[in-house]
């Protein structure tokens, strides 16, 4: 079929065309190959102007579409559906940037921001040309949930995940649910019996028909995707089956036990914070009449950072001891207290009405305990900073507040679901502020003291998250995902996996070196990290392939090359940066032409070598500022391949000072003009 | 039928939990006050403890918000009244004017290009940021139309060369209006958006459930604490969060307000708001959490931006509670942040170079010191939305001692009010950070989510 594109040029009431000369683009586009009609509008996005793009496109049976007009953030989807209101597949159109990235940042040169707007356009046709049909994927998701971890956590999302009607495989190590709480006494700041919340929780379990409780059971095996989990289990060298559509890891936490730190393990009356509970709870903590409890020890240093739950901890024990003993002595030797919000009140009351002592201590941690040879007597010796002198008692018992780390089972577990967890064995969610209870990988959920330490609130508030992020795709069915996803050519292949690795969401299952790895499409979220790092150029992302792309360049580069700079913008921070500069109206040199791609890891040294072999004046590649990638670190994997470009470059002569990289936040339109700046004075360029 | 579910509040909070409830087929009526969504978080130039920048992350969840079949957007709206059982309340929503047709604005920003009268722009505060009375809140607003204040009405900006010409006709009797500069721009462009006549409108829904997201303010200190209000260079960490800002009015130039010049030496006071003075009670009775954080990532972005700076913080008990959280201290102390346990006793400003001097107890060493700086910050902790008392009255739901909104039972009952089917997430519980609200908001849902449909 022959392809006849339409290109339709806003003129944004006077935004562009009291800038650009609309008409004199529309003129341009029409003589362009491949355009079988062109024309402009008041505004383009006009519920008039869409039914008249539509008439269009029937008229002049029209199977391209370039949009020039303002900016994809906003208006992409407007555009897209009105293709596909007109039988067009929408991931036939192209849409060019000619308010943000002429009209209102070249206001004082008309003439040249004219002829950037046909650029803009030609570029836009060039890669229309070659645009194919793409379509929306999508999985099915069945309704059962695997949840590893019978703790709290995993109990709480068990219940909730059962509650919305799905299947829950809950599975525990230990031969009895309840976690990290079956060795607890009582919950702060509740004053709840830990052993009542687990068999509360137990009991509501045993009775729900859609749980399966699978005790002194490991995850041996999972293999699959979202929707499609076929997960092996190991129950004492039995092992048994079953299938899975998505999966919470809620794997808890245990406590480092602090070896040859403060005198623990030389002295039996030196125990950890836990093990006070356990004596608590079990009643066998005997009498005691002078008590410290040191909080910090092994955390908040070099290693570890803050436990999160440790003051909580601490202020509730005590209370526990003077309450079964009011005589008792109890002092807290405390570096900072961490205790927020309401939580406040409950410990400065616990402090005010139990006559618990604070001692602060400096940061350095330096306190001495020693045995004063009077049948396992402890002295103990600091330096109270608020008081501004040493500080000496001898207490009966010490307890040590010590930092907490993941389970054990967490480095199996880190491969099996190819996750990523921190030096202490916590998960990594996909991002700590607006993701904290995802994995990257789609279909994986985590909740409660897997991901760090967590008091009993903040446990049942993300279990209860999790049990949502799990149960949306279970309820809606399927996960759909956006067609711009990787293609493997696989007789260009070499099955060396590294397009695997370089993955961050598990989107690309590679099973060796015998066979072509796979793109599970559902899971691709179309960076194109992997397509610019594959070292045969096997790897292609639909509606940004390397063919498209290069067109671009060409048709950028095709007159006065020396004059221009080709920019390759990440469509999130970089071209809000864009934008941003375009909304403030803030001027910038002509010289540069900017093409689009979903993240700065799509950028392929072919694209930049290619713009240099055409004689461009420079080359700008622009991505999110770090750490804030929304491919997790395509930005990073982009700087390096620019790195390694120059290297290889540099060895055959080549002149790399065209080569430039910024990296924006969405804010930075100031960032970006200055840089574009720079750029035209340091290559000395100007029209 | 699929069932319904209003969510007060349009912060990262209520942003998340209407996401989370439209994907699992609920109706979602969003209602934020404001005439744009983004709350707290789009005020914010990084989030801790990884220095992301705030509105690149939260921007795009904002356009998801907007895309989103199943999300109804009520901006600039306010809950009048709500009455009901669990199973069906019937609310009442008054639409706020924006003196804007929403479904004419294109969002060109031509009005705003012809309004000639500037203002102190609400977010900027001291630091010197403008805008004009025909505006968007920032340029990321979602909904992307304008607005325009209503002093513009009745010709009373005129003096001000608002209008050409007089007029007396009271412009909700009108319909049209010949003078005003912006709805004349508004015309040249062929839109006609602008109508100052423009009334309240009252929206009746019926939802199965409601979701109170109406987030947390940041306390404003009183004239004279620690200089505040009464010496040049002392400000908020809210104001040096926008002077941070590379969208803000100084461009992210660290900067005095009383000369321009950059700012090299800068303190962070700490629990500014829990002073005990003359007796009274502490302003704020309980700790905010998430200063302690937000002063280190603004120390770290400092020096980062200028390595001659040098930073101090002034603190009592570092909260570094949470993941990441005192490895991020760690690396500010790294870059060269000095971090002083102590609370100023007094602030004095030397007149000439307006610079101050803080007179503080340095509890390490047990010693009074007075340190000479260019920039003052307070950390001021965190108080309830002012629209907590309404929303209590208006929903019949309790509020804590602290003016948050009380939940009934943290461990047994999660997010649930005193009311059923009325539930509570994000800085409306109390001070929080981003992650925690996004967590209990995706909480919040799901209970919200599997009480309607039992």
């Amino acid at each position: 079929m022959n392809v006849r594109v339409g290109v339709f040029v806003c003129n944004c009431g006077t935004n562009i065309g009291g800038v650009v000369n609309v008409a004199d683009v529309v003129e341009y586009a029409s003589q362009l190959d491949g355009v079988a009609f062109a024309e402009e509008g008041k505004w383009i996005c006009s519920v008039d102007y869409l039914s008249k793009i539509k008439e269009s496109i029937a008229e002049h049976k029209l199977n391209r579409v370039v949009v020039a007009c303002c900016t994809p953030r906003t208006h992409e989807p407007t555009f897209k559906s009105t293709i596909k209101e007109a039988g067009l597949n929408p991931y036939l159109l192209e849409f060019v940037s000619i308010r943000e990235q002429s009209s209102w940042v070249h206001k004082s040169n008309p003439k040249l921001a004219t002829e950037k707007a046909k650029d803009l356009v030609k570029m836009g046709v060039a890669k229309a040309i070659l645009l194919e049909p793409g379509e929306d994927i999508r999985i099915s998701v069945g309704k059962n949930c695997l949840i590893i971890g019978g703790g709290l956590a995993g109990m709480t999302a068990a219940l909730a995940v059962a509650d919305q009607g799905f299947k829950v495989d809950l599975i525990e190590k230990n031969s009895k649910l309840g976690g990290i709480l079956n060795k607890l006494d009582t919950l702060a700041p509740f004053d709840i019996d830990a052993g009542e919340i687990v068999n509360d929780k137990i009991g509501k379990i045993t009775k729900h028909d859609n749980i399966k409780v699978h005790t002194n059971t490991e995850l041996e095996d999972v293999k699959g995707h979202i929707g499609n989990y076929k997960v092996k289990l190991g129950n004492n060298g039995n092992t048994e089956e079953l299938e899975a559509s998505t999966i919470i890891a809620a794997t808890g936490m245990n406590e480092i036990e602090p070896q040859g730190l403060i005198g623990y393990g030389k002295f039996p009356n030196i125990i950890t914070q836990l093990q006070l509970d356990e004596k608590l709870r079990s009643k066998s903590l005997g009498k005691v009449k002078n008590v410290a409890i040191i909080n910090c020890v092994n955390s908040r240093n070099e290693e570890r950072g803050c436990c999160n739950i440790g003051c909580l901890v601490a202020i509730k024990n005590a209370v526990t001891i003077k309450e079964l003993n009011k005589d008792a002595k109890v002092h807290i030797f405390y570096r900072d207290i961490n205790i927020e919000g309401e939580d406040v009140n409950y410990f400065k009351e616990a402090v005010r009405k139990y006559d618990i002592k604070l001692i602060r201590y400096p940061d350095d941690g330096k306190i001495e305990v020693f045995g004063n040879g009077k049948n396992g007597a402890l002295t103990l010796k600091t330096y109270d900073i608020l008081i501004g002198k040493e500080f000496k008692i001898n207490p009966d018992l010490v307890v040590l507040t010590t930092g907490f780390q993941g389970d054990s089972t967490v480095e199996k577990l880190r491969g099996l679901l190819k996750v990523s967890a921190n030096p202490d064995g916590f998960f990594q969610e996909a991002h700590i502020k607006l993701r904290p209870l995802d994995f990257a990988n789609d279909g994986i959920y985590l909740c409660g003291c897997a991901r760090n330490p967590k008091s009993i609130r903040e446990t049942i508030e993300e279990s209860l998250g999790a049990a949502m992020r799990a149960g949306i795709p279970m309820k809606k069915g399927y996960v759909e995902a956006e067609g711009i996803v990787a293609d493997i050519n696989k007789e260009l292949c070499n099955s060396c996996g590294l397009c695997a690795k370089t993955c961050e969401f598990g989107a690309i299952e590679f099973v060796d070196k015998t066979q072509p790895p796979n793109v599970i499409k559902a899971l691709c979220k179309g960076c194109g990290t992997c397509a610019a790092e594959c070292p045969n150029d096997a790897i292609d992302i639909v509606h940004y392939t390397n063919e498209q792309i290069l067109a671009q360049v060409d048709a950028a580069l095709e007159e006065r090359p020396e004059t221009k700079i080709i920019a390759f913008c990440c469509h999130w921070c970089a071209l809000g940066a864009v934008d941003i500069a375009g909304v403030s109206r803030f001027e910038y040199p002509t010289n540069i032409q900017i093409i689009r791609v979903m993240c700065s890891g799509r950028v392929d040294a072919k694209f930049i070598e290619r713009a240099l072999e055409l004689n461009a004046a420079g080359v700008l590649v622009a991505g999110c500022e770090f750490p804030t990638c929304h491919y997790i670190n395509g930005n990073d994997k982009c700087k390096d391949r620019i790195e390694r470009l120059k290297k290889k470059l540099s060895k055959k002569n080549i002149d790399t000072s065209k080569i430039w990289d910024v990296w924006l936040s969405a804010a930075d339109g100031p960032k970006f003009v200055a840089t574009v700046k720079n750029m035209v004075e340091e290559l000395k360029l100007g029209r | 039928m699929s069932k319904s579910v209003l969510i007060i509040g349009g912060g990262i909070a209520g942003i998340e939990a209407a996401l989370n409830l439209a994907d699992y087929d609920f109706q979602v009526y969003l209602v934020d006050n404001f005439p744009t969504i983004g709350g707290l978080m789009a005020r914010l130039d990084k989030t801790f403890p990884t220095n992301d920048c705030s509105i690149c992350i939260e921007a795009p969840k904002m356009y998801e918000v907007q895309k989103n079949p199943n999300i109804h957007l009520l901006t600039n709206c306010e809950i009048r009244r709500v009455n009901g059982t669990e199973d069906v309340f019937k609310v009442r929503i008054v639409k706020k004017p924006r003196f804007v047709d929403e479904e004419k604005c294109k969002g060109c920003g031509k009005c705003t290009e012809a309004c000639p009268v500037s203002v102190p722009d609400e977010i900027d505060n001291k630091i010197g940021g403008l805008r004009k009375l025909a505006y968007i809140p920032f340029p990321q607003a979602v909904p992307n139309y304008y607005l325009i204040h209503p002093d513009c009405r009745y010709g009373k900006m005129k003096d001000e060369g608002a209008c050409i010409g007089d007029c007396i006709i009271d412009c909700i009797q009108c319909r049209e209006c010949p003078i005003a500069l912006c709805v004349k721009a508004c015309k040249d462009e062929g839109g006609d958006a602008v109508m100052l006549w423009q009334r309240e409108e009252l929206l009746d829904l019926e939802v199965n459930s409601i979701i109170v997201a109406s987030g947390i303010e940041s306390f404003e200190p009183p004239r004279g604490l620690y200089g505040y209000d009464v010496y040049d260079n002392v400000i908020t960490n809210l104001q040096y969060e926008r002077l941070m800002n590379a969208g803000g009015p100084t461009q992210g130039e660290i900067v005095r307000p009383s000369d321009g010049a950059h700012a090299r030496r800068i303190a962070w006071v700490q629990c500014v708001g829990r002073e005990k003075r003359e007796g009274k009670p502490e302003p704020i009775p309980y700790c905010s959490k998430v200063c302690c954080m937000i002063a280190t990532k603004q120390t770290i972005v400092t020096l980062e931006h200028g390595a001659d700076a040098k930073a101090y913080v002034l603190h009592n008990h570092l909260q570094t509670y949470g993941k990441g959280f005192y490895e991020f201290y760690r690396r500010a102390k790294e870059l060269g942040v000095r971090y002083l346990k102590g609370k100023p006793s007094d602030v004095f400003e030397n007149p000439k170079t307006k610079n101050l001097t803080i007179r503080f107890e340095d509890l390490d060493k047990g010693e009074v010191e007075d340190l000479e700086i260019d920039l003052l910050v307070l950390s001021t902790g965190l108080i309830p939305g002012n629209s907590n008392k309404r929303l209590s009255k208006i929903l019949k739901i309790e509020l804590n001692e602290h003016g948050f909104i009380k939940e009934k039972d943290p461990v047994n009952a999660p997010f649930e009010t005193n009311v059923k089917g009325i539930y509570v997430c994000g800085g409306a519980t109390g001070p929080i950070d981003i992650s925690e609200s996004v967590s209990q908001a995706i909480g919040a849902s799901m209970k919200a989510a599997i009480e309607v449909s039992r």
